[in-house]
């Protein structure tokens, strides 16, 4: 069967609709990441050693695996632990606990390169933890790690085309719906490529965009 | 429910085989993209804009698109072209294609870390760009090639399991299948997931033993600062 461009184009809008559940799981996903991220980040500035190793485990767990695994732990396994959860929620948890340890990771990174001065002078100022953290600490490493975030936007779109692989209806699972009624696996595969190519090349215009705005910032 | 790992037990071979099939392709993908990676490297530094922009659209397209659709776009456009592989051998072509895309850009990186001067010292003393870069620049570029390449090792090992979707028959196509025979998806999929675990933690490991062997032979090479030597001075830095 030849290539036939205009079958893939005629498709472009229902795919170019699908994708944008791709968009907004990967955003809504990044951001719920960032705050369990933030949240084992203070955990383990804690020091207690039981649940700095319980992190360290988990984090390198979750890395060390395919989230292709994880995603099916979700979808299959917590059925038979008797969770009933629709396979966009369980898709969608998959991918935002996935994310969430890159982000910690992100954030462990940030943290070790940040400027010592604001942080000694607020602990000076004998200011209580919980002020430290929101008021001084955070503000200046979530600015930091800004760029590196808007990256793993991209990369948590990448992830998403996998849960067709569980019937969420995205960009790959509404592709190859219509493919299996029209045979033209190619031109729909390729539709849905460049689309999400052209996606992940958006996010990463605007990630550079704010990394030069930062770096006029800081001088 | 109970946690059942006799089922892991009773179908033992499986995963042994999916295991087996899952190495099998990391060990034959990294190596070739690292061959691929080379040329396209160094196409990206080339001063001709029409190799460049090549290697750019290459490196952008794998690097932006999910691989799993760069999967099906190969796996369909081959029978296309007339051409009839096993999945197995487009999988790990793909795969090999994809991570050569990240690794060109790490080449290219320790490339540029090289400080100008060496290649420039070499081409002074009469040797030809390419005999810089091979002896007196490439061998520079190790300690900072070591890191990153592991890591991308480990993302390859991971994204094997994507292969599943094609019906190659590795780990997590075996877990599937055993999946979908016992539905034990927890015991499977924690076991399937344990064992990629166990995969990528033994490749850091022997990562960092590297990394630190390199960095002392590194640290070794050091003694011979010609000036110092000349000025029969201690090596700077070690009293």
């Amino acid at each position: 069967m030849d290539f036939d461009p205009m079958a893939m184009i005629a498709a472009l809008p229902q795919i170019g609709q699908a994708s944008l559940t791709n968009l907004w799981i990967a955003v809504v996903a990044t951001a719920i990441a960032l705050v369990i991220a933030t949240g084992i980040t203070v955990l383990r500035a804690l020091r207690i050693r039981v649940i700095t190793t319980v992190l360290d485990i988990v984090v390198s767990a979750v890395r060390g695996t395919p989230i292709l695994i994880q995603i099916f732990l979700f979808y299959y396994g917590l059925p038979t632990l008797g969770l009933d959860i629709p396979p966009l929620i369980a898709g969608f948890c998959a991918v935002a606990f996935n994310s969430s340890m890159f982000v910690s990771e992100l954030l462990r990174g940030g943290l070790t390169g940040m400027d010592r001065g604001p942080i000694e002078a607020a602990v000076a100022l004998a200011l209580p933890r919980r002020v430290i953290w929101s008021q001084v600490v955070l503000p200046q490493l979530y600015l930091r790690v800004l760029p590196a975030l808007v990256g793993e936007i991209t990369m948590v779109v990448k992830a998403t085309v996998l849960l067709s692989s569980i019937t969420v209806v995205e960009a790959l699972r509404t592709a190859q719906q219509l493919a299996s009624a029209n045979f033209r696996f190619l031109e729909m595969m390729l539709a849905a490529g460049i689309l999400l190519a052209l996606i992940n090349l958006a996010i990463a215009f605007i990630g550079a965009v704010i990394e030069g705005r930062l770096a006029v910032r800081r001088g | 429910m109970r946690f059942d790992l006799s089922i892991i037990f009773d179908n033992w071979q499986l995963f042994a085989n999916g295991l087996l099939t899952t190495l099998l392709i990391a060990v034959i993908a990294l190596p070739l993209a690292f061959v691929i990676a080379i040329p396209i490297a160094f196409m990206k530094l080339s001063r001709i804009w029409p190799l460049r922009a090549l290697a750019i659209v290459y490196i952008e397209a794998f690097r932006n698109a999910p691989f799993l659709i760069v999967l099906y776009v190969i796996f369909y456009a081959l029978p296309t072209l007339h051409i009839r592989l096993p999945a197995l051998v487009v999988g790990t072509g793909v795969l090999c294609l994809y991570a050569s895309s990240y690794l060109a850009e790490i080449i290219r990186g320790a490339f540029l870390a090289v400080p100008k001067g060496q290649l420039e010292a070499a081409r002074a003393v009469g040797m030809s760009r390419l005999q810089g870069i091979v002896q007196i620049v490439a061998p520079q570029m190790l300690s900072g090639l070591i890191p990153p390449s592991t890591n991308m090792g480990i993302i390859l090992i991971k994204e094997t399991s994507v292969l599943a979707l094609i019906s190659v028959a590795e780990l997590t196509y075996q877990g599937m299948s055993v999946q979908a025979a016992t539905f034990a998806a927890f015991e499977v999929f924690l076991v399937v997931g344990g064992l990629y675990w166990l995969l990528c933690a033994t490749l850091s490991a022997i990562a960092t033993s590297a990394e630190k062997r390199s960095a002392r032979s590194i640290a070794g090479a050091r003694r011979a600062s010609v000036a110092d030597s000349f000025l029969s001075l201690e090596p700077r830095g070690r009293k």
